[in-house]
């Protein structure tokens, strides 16, 4: 057996890092995948909340679709203050959810773009803060803003790849949609990551919803295989990794 | 619309610009469809009166927060008055964008 380990982040989610080995491999690409309402922006926001309060792992969140102020009210009722964060240079919001008031109106488009400004945008804050982790929460806002989808596709790997070159790790999250069999809207998805989280609410009963998490990849680490229960507790997303959820 | 902080590339030298169209162009060092959309818009401007135009190149690389000011993330983009194209402009619909920007700034809007 070899004695090499990888290097892992702490995911900062109660539970969840004894479902990877101890956190997710550093500067990889991890997706959060779920239907709406499962938890991925919670998830994905403790992972960077927690990151600098307990590990002083400084990081950028960019948001695609919530509005920068909603977001620090929904975190803030799990006792997470975004703005003190951001205050003390732990953490940036990056604001490029459709809320902006001086976003232009988009004509249309011509299949011949890249991403390479988005990419500029992130990677001004990652210098500036020194950030290791980054959150896109949602990839799939994407998928409404522009119709090329090869092209986007194609930008997303470098994209992804430009980022975490040099040790950053990064979440995306990607909103399957209802009665979708895929990981997300691009079908990429979990081409993308080299760690796959899906996040389910399933109906269990007439009254009763269910929450868990499965890890449905991790390259290089020997994850749960099974479906675990999740609750979204007065402290965030917390994971109980010695249950097994009952819809399993 | 908000102030564009940026290289001023108009070809004018007259600084009162309150009566012309403006005209952004976001880029990047590593847009490779960039230099051929910069080339239809200025090529666009010069079959109109170029006097009437201010244009301003940002150049994202270098200057990120504007990009994110605007929440501009795909390059090439174009925007004329209160709208935007994304990609290698096809001149009709830049023409049709400065004449709406045009008729815009003649009601005194402002966009």
């Amino acid at each position: 057996m070899s004695n090499y380990t990888i290097e892992r982040v702490k995911t900062g989610v109660p539970g969840l890092d004894e479902l990877v080995e101890g956190g997710f491999p550093k500067g990889d690409t991890i997706l959060v995948a779920g239907k709406a309402g499962t938890g991925k922006s919670t998830l994905a926001i403790q992972f960077l909340y927690n990151g600098a309060e307990q590990y002083g792992e400084t990081g950028v969140l960019v948001t695609l679709e919530e509005p920068p102020r909603l977001i620090k009210r929904n975190m803030m009722n799990f006792g997470m203050d975004l703005a003190k964060m951001e205050k003390e240079r732990k953490l940036v919001i990056v604001d490029l959810s459709p809320s902006k008031e001086v976003t232009p109106v988009t004509m249309g488009e011509f299949p011949s773009f890249d991403l390479s400004g988005l990419e500029a945008i992130i990677m001004s804050h990652v210098k500036k803060l020194k950030a290791t982790r980054v959150v896109i929460d949602t990839l799939s806002i994407l998928a409404y803003k522009f119709r090329s989808r090869d092209i986007l596709r194609e930008e997303f790997f470098k994209l992804t790849a430009n980022i975490t070159k040099k040790g950053v790790t990064l979440l995306l999250t990607s909103e399957i949609p209802e009665h979708h069999l895929g990981l997300g809207v691009f079908d990429v998805e979990a081409f993308l990551a080299s760690g796959v989280l899906v996040l389910y609410n399933e109906k269990i009963s007439d009254t009763l919803r269910s929450r868990s998490i499965e890890v449905l990849k991790l390259r290089g680490s020997k994850h749960s295989s099974r479906i675990h229960p999740m609750r979204i507790t007065d402290e965030g997303v917390r994971v109980f990794p010695g249950e097994i959820s009952p819809g399993a | 619309m908000a102030d564009v902080k940026s290289k001023d590339e108009s070809g004018s030298e007259d600084d009162d610009d309150s009566s012309k169209i403006v005209i952004v162009l976001f880029k990047s060092d590593t847009c490779a469809f960039c230099p051929r959309a910069e080339e239809v818009v200025r090529d666009t401007i010069r079959d109109f009166s170029p006097e009437s135009f201010k244009l301003r190149v940002v150049n994202v690389s270098e200057n990120p927060e504007v990009a994110e000011e605007f929440g501009i993330v795909a390059l090439p983009t174009t925007m004329i008055g209160g709208v935007s194209i994304t990609g290698i402009p096809e001149p009709e619909m830049l023409m049709k964008m400065i004449m709406g920007a045009g008729v815009s700034k003649m009601r005194g809007g402002k966009k």
